[in-house]
């Protein structure tokens, strides 16, 4: 018998099209919940998006809530034990939370406190330290790549260590994920595709890294389906819904996928890129997928061969030979970046992004040597390897 | 299509586990436990791939590696630069375990069917604390299997084998060695 053991965990309610948002209030009730607290950011809140939130809410004659939307773009420490007072003055008994990365992680964060009490966030750090059921929490994702509407993880930045704390919990996962077309609807065309490379990434590593499993793969296969197929026109016709709604689904299949397979070289690196350069997160996956697929080729032919199929669809798979599939694989998502690129600008190198010194690069490689998504990649990766290929992503 | 894709390192065609019994996985986990500690503790000596990466661990790092429960496992801490065994019931706080949730876990890993990695990515152990920290761990112990486990065996726990030559392996495996039997004696 085989050797191989896997563990698929995506507890999830995913409530995602038509309409998505006027569900809030019946998912609340159903969780026996009535008094949530909206968390969001001055971006956000900017784009008209909390009103459509609150406005959806209110049509059913429900009403909202009160409003904390001081997240700012890194998670922090003051931010949340600032959200986590108005939870406690107004008597809320679950969150919304409306935004990206950071007002997910927030309110992740939140939500720990807001059940367990006391203002010590730090005993909770680290892995597996929640024992028990949070309050009742709905996500509604404002970009379609973090896929931190379906992750069991938050960062938040300690401002008095300046260090970065994670948790990692099952029970950091939101109840319910909202994906409601009109929330990315007016998203910048820059930042949709950032944000669908860090969706398309975080697919493919799922599927192409250690931990890939049966179930990761059929959630992560479909993401990058989604995304070949309605990035460029999302770009091209912007106001496009039904494409829209296919962006972010991918992106929270993509979030499922690697919740449970984790990622690999491309976040390492692209970790790093962004703490020592700020480079935004998803314009790193861009530059480094490619580079970092064609540095896995070895170890993983067969995989990123298969992927192919889903970039391509079955006509160019068939026509293709076993032997190139994997390159031809490669060459699409270059394909894909560029006509990104042609569109608006997103960067395909790392000194096209403007923010990246080479003098950086072997600080950037040493750097990513320590992050934990390294263990997860199916090549060994050395120092030596890791300045290799941010020398290819260079220019 | 093709069979589900893994990750099995070349030559990994051992079936262990359900065909040995648990008394005798356990005498061998528990003995390889204790010749891993050692054999840290010594590369931490004289090893300079491995004294490089010890020198960037917080001051007084501590770890883990063990079976839940109770289970056999040794625990280090580092010390002036070094790695110290210390008990593994004495262990206070850790910043870093590796837990194997089951004894033929275990077995895989330090029967070198298995490697770290791969242990982990299957869901066989959770690794809590300090990641990064633990990176450095993980490059230590593959050194280390890189230089003193013949190069056959090491290729099944390794996803790469390293590019050290022999005579370079046998001399730091020498080093390394000598450094454990000088500790053993030494009753250090
Ligand atoms: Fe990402």
């Amino acid at each position: 018998m085989s050797q191989e053991f896997f563990e698929f965990f995506c507890p999830v309610k995913i409530a995602a099209g038509y309409k998505a948002l006027e569900h809030i209030p019946f998912e609340l009730e159903v969780r026996g919940a009535s008094r949530p607290l909206l968390l969001s950011d001055a971006g956000v809140v900017a784009a008209g998006l909390v009103d459509t939130v609150t406005g959806a809410m209110g049509s059913g004659g429900a009403s909202a809530g009160p409003l904390f939307d001081q997240v700012p773009p890194d998670s922090s420490m003051a931010s949340v034990r600032a959200a986590v007072a108005l939870y406690r003055e107004r008597d809320c008994d679950s969150i919304i939370a409306i935004g990206g990365g950071s007002v997910m992680d927030t309110a992740k964060a939140v939500n720990i406190l807001a059940t367990e009490g006391g203002e010590d966030l730090q005993r909770f750090a680290g892995a597996n330290n929640l024992t028990r059921p949070l309050k009742p929490f709905i996500a509604i994702p404002t970009t379609a790549g973090t896929g931190s509407e379906v992750t069991a993880v938050s960062i938040i930045k300690d401002e008095d260590s300046g260090t970065k704390m994670p948790f990692m919990s099952q029970f950091l996962l939101p109840d319910v994920a909202v994906i409601d077309p009109r929330t990315t609807l007016k998203l910048p065309a820059l930042i949709t595709a950032a944000t669908a490379l860090d969706a398309l990434t975080h697919a493919s590593e799922a599927f192409t890294c250690l931990a890939k499993n049966p179930l990761s793969d059929a959630y992560a296969s479909a993401a990058i389906t989604r995304i070949a197929r309605s990035l460029i026109p999302v770009l091209d016709e912007p106001a496009d819904a039904g494409g829209r709604l296919e962006l972010a689904l991918a992106a929270a299949m993509a979030g499922v996928a690697f919740n449970n397979s984790m990622v690999g070289l491309v976040h390492a690196l692209g970790h790093s890129v962004g703490a020592i350069a700020g480079v935004h997160h998803g314009m790193c996956m861009g530059i480094f997928l490619p580079h970092v697929l064609r540095y896995n080729l070895d170890a993983r032919r067969e995989e990123i061969g298969e992927m192919l199929l889903y970039l391509a669809g079955p006509e160019i798979y068939a026509s293709t030979p076993h032997s190139g599939r994997a390159t031809a694989a490669i060459a699409c998502i270059e394909a894909l970046r560029d006509q990104a690129h042609q569109r608006c600008g997103l960067p395909r190198t790392l000194a096209e992004t403007g923010k990246v010194q080479r003098e950086d690069l072997p600080r950037i490689a040493a750097m990513s040597l320590d992050d934990g998504s390294m263990i997860f990649n199916p090549a060994e990766v050395g120092y030596d390897d890791a300045l290799a290929v941010l020398e290819q992503a260079w220019a | 299509m093709h069979r589900p894709a893994e990750f099995r390192p070349a030559g990994a065609t051992v079936r262990p586990g359900p065909g040995i019994p648990y008394p005798l996985q356990r005498a061998y986990v528990r003995l390889m436990m204790w010749l891993v500690g050692r054999l840290l503790q010594a590369s931490s000596a004289v090893d300079p791939v491995i004294m490089r990466e010890v020198a960037e661990l917080p001051p007084g790092f501590a770890f883990a590696m063990r079976v839940r429960a109770g289970g056999p496992g040794f625990a280090m801490c580092e010390q002036d630069g070094r790695l110290r065994l210390m008990p593994l019931q004495q262990a206070g706080r850790l910043q870093l375990s590796f837990d194997f949730k089951h004894l033929t876990h275990a077995f895989l890993v330090l029967g070198f069917v298995e490697g770290t990695a791969v242990s982990f990515a299957r869901d066989r152990m959770s690794v809590d604390g300090n990641l990064g920290a633990g990176m450095k761990i993980v490059r230590c112990l593959n050194r280390m299997e890189a230089v003193v486990l013949p190069k056959f065996v090491a290729r099944r726990a390794l996803k790469a084998y390293p590019p050290i030559g022999l005579g370079e392996k046998l001399a730091a495996a020498t080093r390394i060695y000598a450094r454990m039997l000088l500790q053993l004696v030494g009753g250090k």
